[in-house]
């Protein structure tokens, strides 16, 4: 306390002396702003500090944007959304579909020296099977044991064929080492907060809670050597505040992506650059089947009739995205897109047309989003000023995040308002989100018909063979409004012109800031 | 200054002081206008809902605050947010008022009660404020009913602090004395007799904790913890942030912050204003 | 000796009472912190595990006890997000707290009493005009419009200050501490000018009153000459509501930088709560009302301390 409060005083005392000279000498800030970059350091601007380190458990953007740096990943995903090898360099299922088998690279190594093994994958899915946490444990419910034939060879049995099963490991399963890991009487309680050993492009060596990480090349680096030799994240309070450091050059990308207002500001400052990467996700409103007259489809088809997609797109998002043509099949899935359907017309008479079939009056409906989400709360009322226009009252309840997602785990809503981030593999993420009981199916669908039609989708072992049942069922999903998709959003993301070389990938989570891209990265000169 | 008229009341002195001070009659001015714009607010702009093409536009003729991220009108906002702003402080306060009013008072007359109640007023005000109205605003889901209710919660001590000790110094005068010899109960007395004592310093309180609310309101709905449907300065500010202009879009931001600074500014020199015409020592 | 002890036991006292209101708080309002702690994908057992790992399956009164022993002996818990002890989260954000509120409160007080007397000497002329128009307009500006529009004209289009954070990174040494004030000129100077007119306008009302007594103007009778009369001897008495509002201040001050270090970045504890509330982390924010608290009492025991030194009378009755 003591301590404390000379040094506040000596600290005042010297505040008085630099406030009659405004221009302090030396420290200008990172970089300066005019100083052109070195490849010493890279200084990402992001909005929250790192609340998980341990991979397997820390969801939040920052947490995975570190841990992503840190941990390999079996693949990783090319602009297109096509997987492609990291610590895997082959991987293949057995003729029966019952069998996965994922070849390991040799040359990467954990930092303590250990070389990464296909036991440290062994280790990290079983862990996650066991303990059922995280992502990844709903992704392999499929999975009966994986064991390791060699260092390099890691062999997955399966209960059924699953064709979403090595994408989705590949992709979400963060590679641990299992000598450490191991110590900890609960994988998912380990909270890995100091002396990390780790196997990423970067390895984390200096933390300042509230401002900033510090992450530093490895070398040699296996899959290939990044250029900058230092990694930065700094915490910042919102976006204003980075677009203002980034503006002043004391950073030098931001990685949360730009509310579109501000990207559309920002796309005339010569000094920024900015670069756009699409959703792997969709914003959406779902309406809860369960509930009535929402149980009557014709109801459904009148809200989804009364919404002004055309308007929140250009106005909320600035145009900054795009019609996924209410599919869940979204333009960002390419290889399922189904060309055949088309959008719900904001058209307020047939909405009134279809309650009258209905037999429905006076519509008074709550929708429930979280407040603390820019674009939704932008759009949430005039999701609400369409609605009126069809002589539906939808009342706005702008939660919390907290107890938005406690009442959208209970299914306690009306009408939900949200988006899903990342829903890269159809047939796997259509079973979650629209099969009876599945973990995220907030609307309650329950039609055997669409489960079906899933599972069959899951059980194909290529995309060729998959398309048919999955787009069948997202005509479903279309036709029956089990999800209203509103559009997919063209993440816009800054960086200083002083870079060049990043590697764009689709997705807010991976978007500029993913392993590969900050390997890349250079400065431009 | 010239000799005050002796056969004045106090309240008329009062009065006649306060009219020198143009700074206090402007507050006063200001403070009326905007309760006259809370009220009116339909009949001087249209509810700020719907959305238009027009984004971003800085001030002009047609819209003499700009428009937002969404092409609303931000005059129209600020007019509205007049009425919830003004409406959050005004209903805080008497909240807080009611409670610290009867807390002062019950310490004040009760002697038994002074001990622990004045205990309970010096804890409450060693609270942090802030965070706990941050706390329960969040956990209690926003609305304009939570923000109320919290901000006076945490702000009755202050009120009850000053009743009592103003209570303090007539609970000992003779006529209260002789009230309790003669029978009257202790509500009658406290009615008869504390109520009315006590009323310049409550008059006073209550325009700085209104003001006090309103910096409470807008500190809560500019952290998000605001209430979506409707408009309040503080909301105005929140979005202006959520849509990432606050630099750029200026208007968006100065408006709501001028209201803000206008109603707490007016409200601070009303009451300067008026302790400085009833305390005569300082005015002549 | 007395005096002491009484005042140790009130300043347990309110911290008790803290703690207790706060405890009680944070747990009777909705918002589940078992959504906190344990993932809604887990087995009933792990969960019901976790839970009972956290102490968040015995009653409420048990739970409470439960903190107040472990309090005692300085253990704040774990924090249920990050998997650390709170006081180790705490502990990394208390130093940038104290230095700006410390800062603030310095600058305040050094710059409110010159101003303070300069109104006092001169009431009721434009020098004071101005001042007290000054401060109280200050005072009622609102933090986070401030911040902004500092962070902008200061930081942005003039290049004086960096925008938001705490320190450099590269900087050590003196050049560390040089940093360290650059980064906090602007959020000081935010919490400063909300302040500075309360201080301003309390020593000019109470040094106006010292004035009129007796004992200056014995002094001037005396021909001690004006400026002596003011500085030492009115100026003394004036000092000690001054005092108390400093003390009582710098409670609300620590709690009322949430605003200011939300705004521009600073890693203090006001910023650490306002992120433990967006992740219901209860131990975090327990942990974090402690302190506050904490800073408080011994903030009234400083101003106590303060007043004993400037007023004899305080110590012998």
């Amino acid at each position: 306390m003591r301590r404390g409060f000379l040094l506040a005083a000596a600290a005042a005392i010297a505040l008085l002396t630099a406030c009659s000279t405004p221009s302090v000498p030396g420290s200008t800030g990172q970089g300066g702003s005019q100083a052109p970059a070195t490849g010493d350091r890279l200084t990402i601007g992001t909005t929250a500090d790192v609340v998980n380190y341990n991979p397997l458990v820390g969801n939040s953007r920052t947490d995975s944007w570190v841990t992503n740096l840190m941990y390999p990943h079996l693949t990783q995903m090319d602009e297109a959304g096509k997987r492609i090898p990291y610590l895997a360099t082959e991987w293949s299922y057995s003729k029966d579909g019952k069998t996965a088998t994922v070849k390991l690279r040799d040359d990467m190594k954990w930092s303590d020296g250990k070389p990464v093994t296909a036991d440290d994958v062994v280790f990290a899915v079983t862990a996650v099977q066991k303990e059922k946490f995280g992502v990844v444990a709903g992704l392999i419910t499929a999975m009966e044991k994986a064991e390791a034939v060699s260092p390099t060879e890691v062999k997955f049995t399966l209960s059924r064929p699953d064709g979403t099963f090595l994408d989705n490991v590949g992709f979400w399963l963060p590679i641990v080492p299992k000598h450490v890991f191991e110590k900890a009487p609960s994988v998912q309680k380990f909270a890995n907060d100091a002396n990390w050993v780790s196997a990423g492009p970067y390895k984390l060596t200096k933390v300042e809670r509230g401002q900033r990480y510090i992450m530093e090349r490895v070398e040699p680096f296996g899959p290939g050597q990044p250029t900058v030799k230092e990694i930065v994240f700094r915490v910042f309070p919102d976006v204003n505040t980075e677009v203002l450091a980034l503006r002043n050059g004391e950073i030098d990308l931001i990685g949360n992506v730009l509310p579109p207002s501000t990207a559309a500001d920002l796309k005339n400052d010569p000094k920024l650059k900015l670069v756009q990467v699409p959703s792997l996700g969709w914003a959406h409103l779902q309406y809860n089947t369960k509930r009535k007259p929402m149980d009557d489809v014709r109801v459904r088809q009148a809200l989804a009739h009364a919404v002004d997609y055309e308007a929140i797109r250009n106005i909320a998002l600035k145009g900054y995205a795009k019609s996924a043509n209410s599919s869940v099949l979204t333009p960002s899935q390419p290889d399922y897109a189904d060309p055949s359907v088309s959008e719900y017309a904001f058209d307020p008479a047939k909405s009134k047309q279809l309650l009258q079939e209905a037999g429905v009056t006076n519509l008074s409906l709550s929708m429930i989003y979280d407040q603390a989400d820019p674009n939704i709360a932008r759009w949430a009322p005039m999701v609400r000023d369409a609605a009126k226009q069809a002589g539906i009252e939808i009342k706005l309840q702008g939660l919390e995040r907290n107890t938005y997602l406690d009442k959208t785990l209970k299914r306690d809503f009306d009408i939900y308002a949200g988006s899903w981030a990342i829903m890269d593999n159809p047939p796997a993420n259509l079973g979650l989100a629209f099969k009876t009981g599945g973990f995220i199916n907030y609307a309650q669908v329950s039609d055997p018909k669409l489960d079906k039609l899933i599972d069959e989708g899951q059980r194909a072992l290529t995309r060729e063979e998959a398309k048919a049942p999955i787009q069948e069922a997202a005509k479903i999903i279309h036709d029956q409004v089990y999800d209203n998709v509103l559009y997919v959003e063209t993440f816009n993301i800054a960086h200083s012109i002083k870079w060049t070389g990043f590697k764009p990938m689709p997705s807010e989570l991976l978007s500029i800031v993913n392993p590969l891209s900050l390997a890349a990265v250079k400065p431009a000169s | 200054m010239t000799a005050v008229v002796t056969d004045l009341t106090p309240r008329q002195r009062t009065w006649t002081a306060f009219r020198r001070n143009p700074l206090g009659l402007a507050s006063a001015a200001i403070l009326l206008a905007l309760a006259v714009i809370a009220l009116c607010a339909p009949l001087i702009a249209p509810f700020p809902e719907g959305y238009g093409e027009d984004t971003f536009q800085p001030p002009s003729a047609e819209h003499w605050f700009g428009t937002d991220d969404i092409g609303q009108d931000v005059f129209a906002q600020v007019i509205w947010g007049t009425r919830v702003s003004m409406a959050v402080g005004l209903s805080a306060s008497v909240l807080a008022i009611v409670i610290g009013l009867v807390v002062g008072i019950c310490a004040a007359y009760f002697r038994r009660l002074d001990t622990p109640l004045g205990v309970l007023v010096d804890l409450s005000l060693s609270l942090p404020v802030l965070p706990l109205m941050i706390l329960v605003a969040a956990l209690a889901g926003p609305s304009v009913r939570t923000l109320v209710v919290v901000i006076a919660l945490f702000s009755w001590p202050e009120v009850a602090r000053v009743v009592r000790s103003s209570a303090m110094a007539i609970v000992p005068m003779p006529f209260v004395s002789a009230a309790k010899v003669i029978g009257g109960s202790a509500f009658w007395i406290v009615r008869k007799h504390l109520v009315p004592g006590v009323v310049p310093v409550v008059g006073v309180s209550v325009v700085l904790t209104t003001s006090r609310a309103v910096l409470a309101e807008a500190g809560l709905s500019f952290l998000g913890l605001g209430d979506p449907n409707s408009w309040s300065w503080g909301t105005i500010l929140h979005k202006a942030q959520q849509s990432g202009a606050l630099a750029s879009a200026w208007w968006t931001t100065l408006f709501p912050s001028l209201a803000i600074l206008l109603l707490v500014l007016s409200t601070t020199l009303l009451s300067v204003a008026y302790n400085d015409a009833r305390n005569h020592r300082s005015a002549s | 000796m007395r005096f002491v002890v009484t005042r140790l036991l009130r300043g347990l006292l309110t911290l008790w009472f803290a703690v207790t209101v706060t405890f009680f708080l944070v747990r009777l309002l909705p918002g589940d912190p078992v959504l906190a702690v344990a993932d809604p994908n887990m087995t009933e057992e792990l969960r019901a595990k976790l839970l009972a790992d956290f102490g968040l399956d015995q009653p409420l009164g048990v739970q409470y006890l439960n903190y107040l022993a472990q309090l005692v002996q300085g253990n704040l818990g774990m924090s249920f997000r990050q998997s650390i002890p709170v006081t180790t989260v705490l502990m990394d954000r208390l130093p940038w707290t104290l230095i700006l509120t410390g800062s603030a409160m310095l600058v305040t007080i050094v710059l409110g009493i010159p101003l303070g007397v300069l109104a006092a000497t001169r009431a009721k002329g434009w020098v004071d005009r101005v001042i007290q128009l000054t401060g109280v307009t200050a005072q009622s500006l609102f933090v986070p419009s401030v911040g902004i529009f500092l962070m902008y004209v200061m930081g942005v289009t003039l290049g004086w200050f960096p925008i938001g954070g705490a320190v450099d990174l590269d900087a050590t040494g003196p050049a560390a501490w040089l940093s360290m004030l650059h980064h906090l000129v602007l959020p000081c100077l935010s919490l400063v000018l909300i302040q500075l007119g309360g201080y301003v306008l309390t020593m000019r009302s109470t040094l106006i009153e010292a004035l009129g007594e007796d004992y200056v103007a014995l002094a001037k009778a005396k021909g001690v000459k004006p400026r002596a009369v003011v500085w030492k001897h009115a100026l003394r008495n004036a000092l000690l509501p001054t005092t108390t509002i400093a003390g009582l201040q710098l409670g609300t001050l620590v709690g009322g930088a949430v605003l200011t270090e939300t705004i521009y970045a600073y890693p203090g504890i006001g910023r650490a709560i306002y992120e433990a509330v967006g992740q219901l982390d209860f131990p975090v924010l327990q942990g974090a009302f402690v302190l506050l608290a904490a800073a408080v009492v011994a903030a009234n025991l400083l101003t106590d301390v303060a007043y004993g030194i400037l007023d004899p009378r305080v110590r012998t009755s």
